[in-house]
This record gives C-alpha cells, structure tokens and sequence, in this order.
C-alpha cells in the first residue's frame, strides 16, 4: 500500500512536469509559519476590523461601522496628516543625504572606509533606544542641539515640545537611525556604474555637475526608486521613535497613523476600530506605493 | 557512498525534508506554555511536597517595583515548606488591560495582579475576568473590619457586583507637592510655611522660578509640561476644588458646574501665559525636577524612594487649597485582584497568598508607596518612623484625609481619568494647553462624550 501510494505521488505531474515532493517538504519550514503568522493574521485583522471586539467576547459583525466611524474621527484625519508629513521630510532627507555621503564613500577619499562604517552604525541601533538618546539631545532647555544653537545667538528651539516642531524633531532623530540603508543602496548603486563613462564625459568636456545629471542620476533611477519605496513603506509605519520621544504630543501634533492605532487597540482595547484604522493605511502605503513607483518608474530602454 | 555504508542524495532529501515537516507541524501545534510563561505544580519527587506557583502581573517598574519584588521574596521565603511561591511577572501598564483579557479568553490567565488603578475595573467584574472577593475573604478570615471604609468602597463596581468585593486594596495614594529645598533656601522663603492657598502658591512659585534674558522661564516655579499627564491632572484637580465634577454622584450628570471647569482651564493656561512660572517646555517632568528644573511639583508617592536615592533635596507638603469650594486633590488606590482561572482550585492559595500580602503590607505602604488601608497598620507607632523621613512622607500620609478624586466607576472610566496621558480627557484638553482650542470648546466637547459614556453605565 505504501509503495502504491509512493509510485502514485511519483506519478504527480503539474503542467506536465514532476512535481518535486521533497522541495515542498523543504519549504514546510517556513511557509507553515508565514501562513499562520503573517497570511492567517492578515486576514484575521481584516475581519476584525469590520466588527466590535475587545478580546473576551466573540466579534460581533458592524459592517462598515468603524470605517465609517474613522473617516469622520478628528484624530484619524490628523494621524494620516501627520504621517504623510513624516513622509514628506523623512523621505526626502533619507535620500538626499544618503545619496551625499555615497557619493563622497564612493569617492574613495580618506577615511571613506571609516565613514562608511559610521554612516550605517545608526541602522543597527533599535528604534527604541534611537528615540531615548534624541529626547536628551533635542531637550529645549539642556539638550546639546540647543546648546550649540546658542553659540550662534540662536534661540532654544522647543523641538519636541511644540506643536509646531514636535514632528520635525521625531523626524530628525528618525533620519539619523534610517540612513544606513538608503545609504548603503546608493554606494551599492554608484559602484556598478562603469567608470568608463565618466571617462568618456571628461573628454566629451563634461563638467562635474553635467555628469551627474546626465549619468549618474539616471543610471541611478532604480536605486532611487527602491530607497524612496521602502523609505515611504518604512516612515508610514513610524511608531517606536513617536512613543518613545513624543508619545504622539503635544496635542497630537506627532501623532502617526500606527501610534493612535497602538493606542485604540492595544491601550484601549478596541480592536475592530484600530484594524479599520490599519486596513485605511494598508490602502494609503498601496496607493502612495503604486503612484510614486510610475513616477519614478525604471525605463530599460 | 554506497548505500550498504551510508545514504543515498535521495533518501538524505526524504529524511531530511520530512524531519523539517515534523518538526514544523510540532512547533505548530498546540501549546502547553502559558502565555503568562509556565504556571504550574512544579517537579515533586515521591514524598515531596507539591509546590503551587502563583502568577502575579504588577505594572509596577519604578522604586515602587524593587520594593514590591522585596515584598514577595518575604512571602516566599515564608511559604518555602508549605506549597506556594509567587512569581511576579511586569507587565507594563499601557499593556495590561489587553494582555490581561487575551490572557483570560484563552484560559491562561494569571492567579493575580496590581491591574488598573480600582475603579477601572467595571468592565472586569461586568464580564467576569476578575473574580468576586466576598466569601473567599470570609473563607480565610480576612478582617474586612480593618480595612477603611472609603477604601473597600473603591474595590465595588455596584452597578455590576453590587457588594461584591474586586480586589483587596493594598495601599491608598494621593498627589501632593514636593518642593526643591534648595530652591527655597535661594529664594529666602520660609521652609516652615509651605503654602497653603492660591495666593501664597503662586506668590512662592513667583519667587523660585528663573528666567533667561529674554523674560523666558528656564526653571519652572510650578513643573508643568505643554501636555499629557502634569496640565491635565493640575486642571483634574484645580477644577474639582472650584466645584465642577464631572459626574454627578448618581453617575447621571456629566460636567456638574462646567464653568467651574473653564474657570480651572483658565487657570492652568495663567501659570504659562500670565504669571509665568511654569514652561511649557519641559520634555520629562520626572527627570526635570530631579535636575533641579523646577520647584515645585505635584505627583505621587511613587517617585520618593527615586529622589532620594539621587540626593535631592526636598519635602512634600499638602496640595494646596486653590479652588473655593474644597482641598481636595488626587485619589488612586492600588489593590490586587484575582483573575478567572479554568481550575478554580487555585483560588483557594490564591486569596490566602493575598491575605498574607495585605496582613504582611507594613513593608509595601511605609517604603513601597501610599498609605495602608489597614487601620491596624497605620495605627502602629512605627508606621511614622519606618521607610522614608516624615518630611517627604509625611504630606502623603496625612494628606489621605483630602484625596477625594478618583475613577468614575463605569464601563467607560478611562475617558474620566485625569491622571493620564492618552485618554480621551487628554485628547480634548491638550489643545487647550498650547492655544489651539478654547475651553469654551473644550468643555462642550467632554460633556458630550462624558454624558454619552454615563448613559451606557
């Protein structure tokens, strides 16, 4: 019997070809977890999210309800606000400097090799830990920022103890810990461009700021979009850093989309409302995600 | 290889791929870890003792913690031959309620725990995650006669319990000021008359703050922060001294005398805007009067133990009388509850381990925090001398007699609580705090939601 059942899964055939049995039996390992951890709970938090739950009870179907409820609710509006800001500053800083210090590590200049190492030492460094030493150097009265500041005559600024800059100061700390990565793709990037063409460009009596425009940007454009397409993903789930240094104050004004979740569902317990309020900025990290991979898209040609 | 000696690339990848599978479907399946970690009778050889391990989850991670931890190594060394152990597991305060009733929905709950402040606790007794105190306090003859009377009245949900007892308080709490002594030496004020009114208030908290050339506070008279817990109890409390309540007491009524409560708003914005001695800027009030950043600050007994051991210098004095109408100020009171066990056998040990902790709790409310709830205890005559000096003690102890304001005892009492920083109280009121809504505004807003949250009891 065995052996029939043996030579019948042998004789398996997908698409005309054998179906490798022991493969799958490999993949087991990982795919069993990623089903029940992350596919499994997905679709959980979906159908949590269209019911009222607070863990001791059954759900109980609302349809609709806690959407409806999070478009009209003042806080959601100002967590996605918030968070598209994050990503408006975060994103562009992340960018702009990590592309900078590639360029000079690339360059091979002295103490490149140092410099590469320090660039990327922030990113090993967790969230929790980044937001508890910025607390200290962005502290209005005695932080070191400040401190510095008024060598120069200027005054305190109350980075994250104002509602006006509250979210800037999340968002510096938050571009320090996160540059290693954006950095690290573009010295990635820079490296496989071929050094012929800058040749070619110096003898055609291209200047510095011609070849980078003509030939490093554009050869660079799918590395771009990949920094700028994690760094929205990333920065639009921005949580650790928020509780840590502003605990989402002063008056909401740093509040993100997944620190008022956090509070819905896990501080108060309303766990079909906060998965309605996560399900809004699955759509929106999709929405922003297809639009900006267009607008940056990879052209092969 | 030949296959008399060893084995095939094939059967390698059978056995291998197989052993992964079973090893996956083990890892998968069900579980016998509990999710507070094992509870268990643990390992007995014959004619041993069986030894009952009781789970305890407490919140409590300051000085209040180590002393708590201390608490329990007594109770265990005390038990080491009869059967029970404690086991203390921390669970942050944020996170407690949602473990707690993950923990009871999948039968795993722990025998016991701190839990939330009493009188939030309604939800619990309505669905049964905690469990009834009554006739298991009768079983093990716990004196309830011992207890003070506005104490057991914080461990009752009537709408939901009627008499039924929640949880056995442990200590009683309240905020009063506590004064940087040094601060006042500098600014030649009489460190034997702290003060006792409004006037004399802001007259000490003028004299003590500083401020850079430009006129801006850089050290607070009174500590405050733009927002989260400091404005939010001050207004909780100040605005309860004028007269507003913001519920009536029979549950019905939101924002009993509302202009009082503008009034008390008003008054909180005065200490930034007018009399300036407060800065909004401020990111961590603990840290910040521990720095000497500011003079004087309201908080509660839980961060003496933690001043001391830095070496500030200061006392504690009664909150004083701001409002018209009374001088009362904060309420909190710590009591353990028993949670809903599927072998309800263990209540048994559990409510005697509790009775041990309360009858044992002169350690826990003279170093811990608070005072205790026990009359046999506070009557001791070294209930003044132990733990910490009376001059930083003192105002907590004696100061019971005007801590008044605590929970609303309703399903919704979170969005009552002024002692927080992320509550829907918090949420209105913050704006006010730094200039973006009126308190006018303000106001309407929490009646609306406080009146809709008494109608749902």
């Amino acid at each position: 019997m065995v052996e029939s059942l043996r030579t019948r899964m042998r004789a398996v055939r997908w698409k005309g070809k054998r179906v490798h049995w022991s493969a799958y039996a490999f993949l087991l390992p990982f795919l069993v977890p990623f089903l029940i951890i992350i596919v499994a709970a997905a679709v959980f938090g979906v159908y949590v999210a269209f019911t009222d739950w607070g863990i001791i009870a059954k759900p109980i179907w609302v349809g609709f309800q806690n959407f409806a409820e999070a478009m009209g609710d003042q806080y959601v509006a100002k967590a996605f606000r918030n968070t598209v800001h994050y990503g408006l500053v975060i994103v562009p800083g992340i960018a702009v400097l990590g592309l900078m210090f590639a360029m000079y590590v690339n360059q091979g200049w002295p103490l490149s090799g140092f410099s590469r190492a320090m660039f990327f030492a922030p990113n090993v460094v967790s969230a929790t830990v980044i937001g508890l030493i910025w607390v200290w150097i962005l502290d209005t009265q005695y932080g070191i920022i400040n401190n510095y500041l008024g060598f120069f005559g200027i005054p305190s600024v109350p980075w994250i103890t104002s509602t006006s800059w509250a979210l800037y100061g999340v968002s510096m700390a938050s571009i320090w810990w996160d540059l290693g990565l954006g950095f690290v793709l573009f010295l990635a990037g820079l490296q496989e461009i071929p050094r012929e063409l800058y040749e070619s460009a110096q003898i055609a009596g291209a200047n510095g700021v011609q070849q980078a425009f003509r030939i490093t940007i554009p050869l660079l454009r799918p590395t771009i979009s990949m920094v700028v397409t994690l760094q929205f993903i990333a920065t639009f789930r921005i949580f650790s850093q928020v509780l840590v240094m502003t605990d989402g104050g002063p008056a909401s004004s740093s509040m993100s989309v997944i620190h008022y979740v956090y509070t819905e569902g896990i501080v108060i317990g309303r766990l079909g409302y906060a998965s309605a309020v996560s399900f809004l900025l699955f759509l929106m990290i999709l929405a922003v995600t297809v639009v900006q991979r267009f607008l940056i898209r990879e052209r092969h040609s | 290889m030949s296959k008399e000696h060893g084995m095939s690339r094939r059967e390698f990848l059978k056995v291998s791929g197989m052993a992964a599978a079973g090893a996956t479907l083990m890892a998968a399946g069900p579980q016998r870890l509990h999710a507070s970690g094992s509870k268990e009778e643990s390992g007995h050889a014959p004619g041993q003792m069986r030894t009952t391990e009781l789970v305890h989850w407490s919140p409590n991670s300051a000085s209040d913690g180590e002393v708590e931890d201390r608490w329990i190594a007594l109770f265990n060394d005390a038990h080491r031959d009869k059967g029970v152990q404690i086991r203390k597991e921390l669970v942050p305060y944020e996170q407690y309620r949602t473990k707690l009733l993950a923990a009871v929905a999948t039968g795993k709950a722990p025998d016991m725990g701190f839990g939330l402040p009493a009188g939030k606790g309604a939800l619990f007794a309505r669905d049964g995650v905690t469990v009834p105190l009554n006739d298991l306090a009768r079983q093990v003859d716990l004196d309830l006669s011992d207890f003070t009377e506005s104490s057991l009245k914080n461990a009752r949900y009537p709408n939901y319990g009627g008499d039924e007892l929640f949880s056995i308080p442990m200590d009683l709490m309240s905020l009063q000021p506590e004064i940087n002594m040094d601060h006042v030496a500098e600014a030649g004020l009489d460190p034997s008359n702290f003060p006792q009114d409004n006037a004399s208030l802001l007259e000490w908290a003028k004299a003590m703050t500083q401020y850079d050339s430009s006129g801006k506070v850089i050290r607070s008279g009174i500590m405050q922060t733009a927002s989260a817990v400091q404005p939010n109890v001050t207004w909780g409390i100040v605005s309860h001294q004028m007269g507003f309540r913001r519920a009536s007491d029979d549950l019905r009524t939101a924002c009993v005398n509302p202009e009082a409560g503008i009034r008390a708003m008003e008054w909180v914005l005065a200490l930034f805007d007018e009399h300036k001695v407060s800065s909004r800027e401020v990111t961590d009030r603990y840290k910040a009067f521990g720095n000497g950043q500011g003079s004087i600050f309201w908080t509660g007994p839980w961060t003496i133990n933690g001043y001391l051991q830095q070496g500030l210098n200061f006392e504690t004095f009664l909150f004083p009388q701001i409002g018209e109408d009374n001088r009362d100020t904060y309420f909190e009171m710590g009591g353990i509850e028993m949670y809903t066990q599927t072998d309800t056998g263990r209540y048994e040990a559990t409510i005697a381990a509790i009775k041990w902790l309360s009858d044992n709790s002169f350690l826990w409310t003279t170093e811990g925090r608070g005072v205790s709830p026990r009359k046999s205890i506070v009557s001791r005559p070294d209930y003044r001398t132990a733990g910490p000096p009376w001059k930083v003690r003192g105002a907590f102890v004696e100061g019971m007699e005007h801590a008044k304001i605590g929970e609303i005892p309703i399903l919704a009492a979170d969005d009552f609580t002024i002692y927080t920083g992320d509550n829907f109280m918090v949420k209105t009121l913050d704006p006010v705090w730094v200039g973006e809504k009126s308190p006018q505004v303000a106001m309407e807003e929490l009646h609306e939601r406080w009146q809709k949250d008494l109608d749902e009891g």
